[in-house]
């Protein structure tokens, strides 16, 4: 595995093939455009944060990027396709995964069955391989069960994988997104504010674990607040405001960026969030 | 055969036909998350349309019928439940691609309404109120049934089928497809964003809850020979979800046991008890109010019902387990800790200082 400094970082999106890409995207709510004319790429094989101040539409782009919502003009497309408007399912069976703000844990499952439900084209799904398949169904599910266990190993969730998912804390079920979304082997993972109401130290772990995941070529675009973090673990920042994208870049060069400054770092500057 | 006996073997097939739908309605509501508030009705369709495949030609009969086909049983049951599942693929276009939750109750409670209204005016189709009669007893001919031999005899036989639908239930239940039918139960829009096209898991979900409501109402029609409108007010459905919600949602064992209590205890056992001198139908409200009571009773005190759902442990995968003991020991450390781990997905420890 390539160690952070080892991975070239580059300097703009145009470097290399954009994983995901939107343009003009617009979505309103009752008349209120929470979303107005959105237009950026997200690099392959990055970590991209997606910044901005509350209200700025981060999460409704993140919710049409993945096919939760619909957009009302504009193009979304993944690689080369375009997947504008296409229904979620269909978009995470091309490999885009993603996690939500407050997190949606399976409540009535179990943590192991949280990631079991996670990949895709089981065998175990069609009623016909239940019934006349049996044995292809028990090996793919033993399988998946190993690979789930290694999963909840590595996020620190192991030891509570026979437990009701709705049992567990705000961090273990941000844990528990993480690790259900990587369950379904990404290319593409959108994280919204995987940091969100954790403790420091949990903070570190999830850095480091989406820093595992660039080191095994997920993209990852994040919307996340926490501007130390971003500077630490993004190669590139897009700043969204008033539902438009206002700038992209670096974090060191987008701190030099009068208008960013005014619509977003200096307010959480003067706030005291970071430095 | 005394009476006594023809009133156990009542319950019993009612025991038995209530545990079939109740297993139906359980993996709409209890595993998928659908409120079907119309499930009546696609028992109803399973009764009229297995009496009218078993019926002869309606001429003569004086009764007014489609079909008329004079098939056997079981051909004639297994026609009623593929009915029921057709419809419930007319509804699943209507109302599930679209709706959600209340909003597709809603509509569903209006759908049953419409086919009550129409079975119940629409003579040429099931005989209007009057419901089709004279429905053929299975197997009575050939193997000499008497009226009272007959009705061990077809309990004993609903039994098997019970036994046997159970069989199919569980398998679907704890196969990968139960799992993404209770993921799609407890949040569709991240079964949705994993990938899973819920709404034809939702529609598969419709189409196996209303076979086996065809199969319960092709029995009770054979059953009793006749089946009219006032069988199936669209209000009985609502004892069929008591039935699961007292015995416990998404399990089997419970579906019994709720079967048990409220469809022959409550609902069947009192229909025999002598009325009350001068209160005529009495027992019959205070069985409904008792119903109603029970149900209260249940989501106050224990609203995961009486046997509840058991999750999948990973010792049913084949895999090694602990005590929950144990389990519960760590979960009270709560504390997550990074574990070095098989190379999933990169096991490097990442952990740093970010704040």
């Amino acid at each position: 595995m390539l160690s952070e400094d080892e991975i070239p970082i580059p300097s703009s999106p145009r470097d290399t093939i954009s994983a995901l890409s939107c343009e003009g995207l617009t979505r309103a709510f009752q008349g209120v455009r929470a979303v107005n004319g959105a237009t950026f790429e997200v690099p392959n094989g990055q970590i991209t944060a997606l910044i901005g101040p509350n209200g700025a539409g981060k999460t409704t782009v993140v919710n049409i990027l993945s096919g939760s919502m619909t957009s009302d003009a504009g193009r979304v497309c993944i690689g080369s396709t375009d997947v504008t408007n296409w229904p979620s399912h269909r978009i995470a069976r091309l490999g885009l995964m993603r996690t939500f703000q407050l997190s949606r844990e399976l409540g009535g499952l179990t943590v192991l069955e949280n990631l079991l439900v996670a990949p895709l084209h089981q065998a175990g799904e069609s009623l016909r391989n239940v019934f006349l398949h049996p044995a292809k169904v028990k090996i793919q599910e033993r399988e998946n069960a190993e690979r789930a266990l290694g999963i909840l190993d590595i996020y620190g969730l192991y030891k509570l994988r026979d437990l009701r998912a709705s049992d567990l804390s705000g961090g273990q079920k941000k844990l528990l997104e993480i690790s259900r979304a990587v369950m379904a082997s990404p290319t593409i993972l959108l994280l919204d504010e995987p940091m969100a109401g954790v403790n420091p130290a949990l903070i570190d772990q999830i850095g480091g674990y989406i820093l595992d995941l660039k080191a095994n070529g997920v993209t990852v675009l994040m919307i996340e607040h926490n501007l130390k973090v971003v500077e630490k673990i993004c190669d590139y920042v897009i700043v969204l405001a008033e539902g438009r994208t206002l700038a992209t870049g670096r974090l060191s060069e987008l701190r030099e960026n009068k208008d960013v400054v005014q619509a977003y770092l200096g307010e959480v500057i003067n706030a005291g969030t970071v430095r | 055969m005394s009476g006594i006996w023809y009133y156990i073997f009542t319950l019993v097939f009612f025991l038995f036909d209530y545990f079939i739908l109740a297993m139906g309605l359980n993996i709409q509501y209890g595993e998928t998350g659908v409120l079907n508030f119309a499930y009546i009705g696609f028992v109803a369709i399973g009764a009229y349309v297995t009496g009218a495949v078993s019926l002869p030609s309606s001429k003569g009969t004086g009764q007014h019928y489609i079909l008329g086909l004079n098939l056997p049983f079981p051909v004639n049951l297994l026609l009623g439940g593929l009915a029921s599942s057709a419809l419930a693929v007319i509804v699943a276009f209507i109302a599930l691609r679209r709706l959600r939750t209340d909003y597709l109750a809603m509509v569903l409670i209006s759908l049953s309404l419409v086919l009550y209204d129409i079975c119940n005016n629409f003579v040429p189709l099931f005989n209007g109120a009057d419901g089709l009669y004279n429905v053929p007893e299975p197997f009575a001919g050939a193997l000499k049934l008497t009226t009272n031999s007959f009705i061990p005899f077809f309990a004993a036989v609903t039994g098997v089928i019970a036994l046997i639908m159970w069989f199919f239930m569980s398998r679907i239940m704890r196969s990968p497809q139960g799992r993404t039918f209770r993921a799609i139960r407890d949040d569709e829009v991240v079964a949705a964003a994993l990938g899973k096209d819920v709404f034809r898991h939702k529609l598969r979900s419709m189409l196996i809850g209303s076979f086996y409501a065809g199969i319960g109402g092709g029995l009770i029609i054979q059953f009793s020979g006749s089946f009219n409108p006032t069988a199936w007010l669209p209000g009985e459905t609502f004892v069929v979800f008591a039935v699961i919600i007292v015995g416990g949602v998404g399990n089997n064992i419970g579906l019994l046991v709720g079967s048990l209590l409220v469809e022959t205890l409550l609902v069947h056992l009192p229909a025999f008890l002598p009325a009350i001198p001068g209160h005529p139908g009495l027992i019959e409200y205070i069985d409904a109010a008792l119903i109603g009571i029970l149900l209260m009773v249940m989501l106050w005190f224990r609203p995961q019902g009486a046997v509840p759902e058991r999750p999948r442990l990973t010792a049913s995968f084949g895999l090694e387990s602990r005590s929950a003991t144990d389990q519960n020991a760590e979960f009270n450390e709560a504390v997550v800790e990074t574990t070095p781990a098989p190379a999933v997905i990169g096991a490097s420890q990442n952990g740093r200082d970010l704040c």
